[in-house]
């Protein structure tokens, strides 16, 4: 089966500095791929890159089999193709009706929408008593719930998460957990960035870490990830 | 005697807010959609004001005022899509853009000034009034012409108002101007919105250019001095806020018509800006500015 999005000697960055050295990835369909590694190395980056945000300077990528390297943003989002980017890209003074509304102008039905916001109001009940609160006086977490709830508006084929429990307290990170875990369960493809490994093992089928703009070590996650073993990803211990 | 005198300034105010509200919203709402100033929005008035007298007057095309106006605004709207297409766009998303764009709308304010003195002659023209006849608002007679005014711009404004808040492309425009990133990922077309606030801005300067010329005489500068007028009613009301400019554009008009009789209408400039300027220490992000 070919894969949903194959990434092939992918070059990116911004204007003259390059940020991405050839990377080379698969997510095949229904699996849910984890990245990781230090700050500015390239995950964001990559993200970016394959939304459409920034234009690739070589290498390919390809999404259900076409060529979507370049293309125009909302070209590559009417493919399916989410990127839920980091902290709080959203709408201030919109509220949190319009913002989910907005995410689904102009794709799909009344009654998918309808549907789609049920689901999502199922998965963070918060946001239903939200609904006409402008995302302005949202909590971080919130605001994290409606960009994930704006994803999911978009009717992915395949969703792409920028560390969302970036900056949030432990219970949320749960709460967010559970969700993610719960949109996996539907057999919703997802790629997740994260720093915090252990987090991303739990909603993850495999780990990738992202280093220097390359792709690095690949672990699958139910391989005991244990404390040591991320440090050496981290640290580069490992064979000492 | 004095209810009189307070009503005749109030509606004197009234008639100077409706025709700031009309001059600077569209200003306001490109400043906030796109991040840059148009310069050009004052000789957008202009072609405006033409083109209604050229439709609708009897020594041209003699097809009524209404009609005048909706074909001022109409061809506006064209014009004000062209030039975010070629003057704007090319440009956005650099560093310097706000830059950039202040030289290129203010190389459109020349060429189209120069346009219309080739194209319609440097005679003074005049619109009739929107309507004819007195009408009587407050115990003050008013020609019915003013009362056009001071009906049509809260009409046209409220109208704007719905379309932003009411209607899901209305959202979409407000989107873009608060993330225009976020929208992006969101699949919205960015450009496509970026074109019709301008379209949207320039229709409203059309409006305001038939107003204006209706009162006063039409000239290749007729915007020249409304267009500085607009831009301090957008700073003062509170930049970037649509709701902030239309109530600074009515403090300013109740401001003036109070000045104006109490102090003389030579004084009247200064003691405006000394008042704005006191505003604008207090409270630097406007009268009704946020953040």
């Amino acid at each position: 089966m070919p894969a949903l999005l194959e990434i092939d000697a992918l070059e990116s960055g911004y204007g003259k500095t390059t940020v991405l050295h050839g990377i080379g990835l698969a997510v095949a369909d229904g699996e849910r791929l984890g990245l990781f590694g230090p700050n500015g190395h390239g995950k964001t980056t990559l993200l970016r890159t394959i939304s459409g945000l920034l234009k690739p300077t070589r290498g390919s990528i390809r999404f259900g089999g076409e060529d979507i390297g370049g293309m125009e943003p909302r070209r590559i989002v009417a493919k399916g193709l989410i990127h839920v980017a980091q902290a709080n890209q959203l709408f201030p003074e919109l509220t949190v009706a319009e913002n989910l509304a907005l995410a689904a102008y102009g794709r799909g039905t009344t009654a998918s929408e309808a549907a789609t916001l049920a689901r999502i109001e199922a998965l963070f009940p918060r946001l239903a008593e939200r609904r006409g609160q402008t995302c302005r006086t949202l909590s971080g977490g919130e605001r994290q719930m409606v960009a994930i709830g704006v994803g999911l508006m978009g009717a992915p084929r395949l969703l792409m998460l920028d560390e969302p429990t970036l900056g949030l307290s432990p219970r949320l990170k749960d709460e967010l957990c559970e969700a993610i875990l719960k949109i996996a369960a539907d057999g919703l493809p997802l790629i997740v960035v994260e720093q915090d490994v252990e987090f991303l093992a739990s909603v993850t089928d495999r780990l990738v870490m992202l280093e220097h703009g390359q792709t690095g070590i690949e672990v699958s996650s139910g391989d005991g990830l244990d404390h040591d073993r991320i440090m050496d990803l981290y640290f580069g211990r490992h064979g000492q | 005697m004095m209810q009189d005198v307070a009503a005749s300034i109030l509606v004197s105010g009234l008639v100077l807010g409706s025709l700031y509200a009309m001059m600077a919203t569209g200003l306001t709402l490109v400043w906030s959609t796109l991040g840059i100033f148009n310069f050009a929005h004052g000789v957008f008035m202009t072609i405006g004001a033409y083109i209604a007298w050229q439709v609708g007057v009897a020594e041209a095309w003699s097809l009524g005022p209404a009609l005048g106006l909706a074909v001022a605004a109409a061809v506006l709207a064209g014009v004000g899509c062209l030039v975010e297409m070629t003057l704007i766009r090319p440009f956005i998303g650099r560093r310097d853009q706000v830059m950039i764009c202040v030289i290129t709308t203010l190389a459109a304010m020349t060429i189209i000034q120069n346009g219309v003195l080739l194209t319609w002659g440097p005679r003074l023209k005049q619109l009739p009034p929107l309507a004819a006849g007195t009408f009587d608002l407050l115990g003050v007679t008013i020609s019915a012409h003013e009362a056009v005014i001071v009906a049509l711009a809260p009409a046209t404004l409220l109208a704007l108002w719905l379309f932003l808040h009411r209607t899901r492309l209305g959202a979409a425009v407000r989107a873009v101007g608060q993330n225009p990133e976020a929208a992006t990922l969101m699949g919205l077309n960015v450009r496509a919105v970026y074109a019709l606030a301008f379209a949207l801005s320039a229709a409203l300067a059309a409006a305001a250019g038939v107003l204006l010329g209706s009162i006063r005489f039409i000239s290749p500068e007729l915007g020249a001095e409304p267009l500085v007028k607009a831009l301090i009613v957008a700073i003062f009301g509170g930049l970037g806020s649509i709701v902030g400019t239309i109530g600074g554009a009515y403090v300013i008009g109740l401001f003036e018509a109070l000045s104006t009789y109490f102090i003389g209408l030579y004084a009247t400039p200064a003691v405006l800006f000394a008042a704005m300027i006191a505003v604008l220490m207090l409270r630097p992000t406007g009268l009704f500015g946020k953040r």
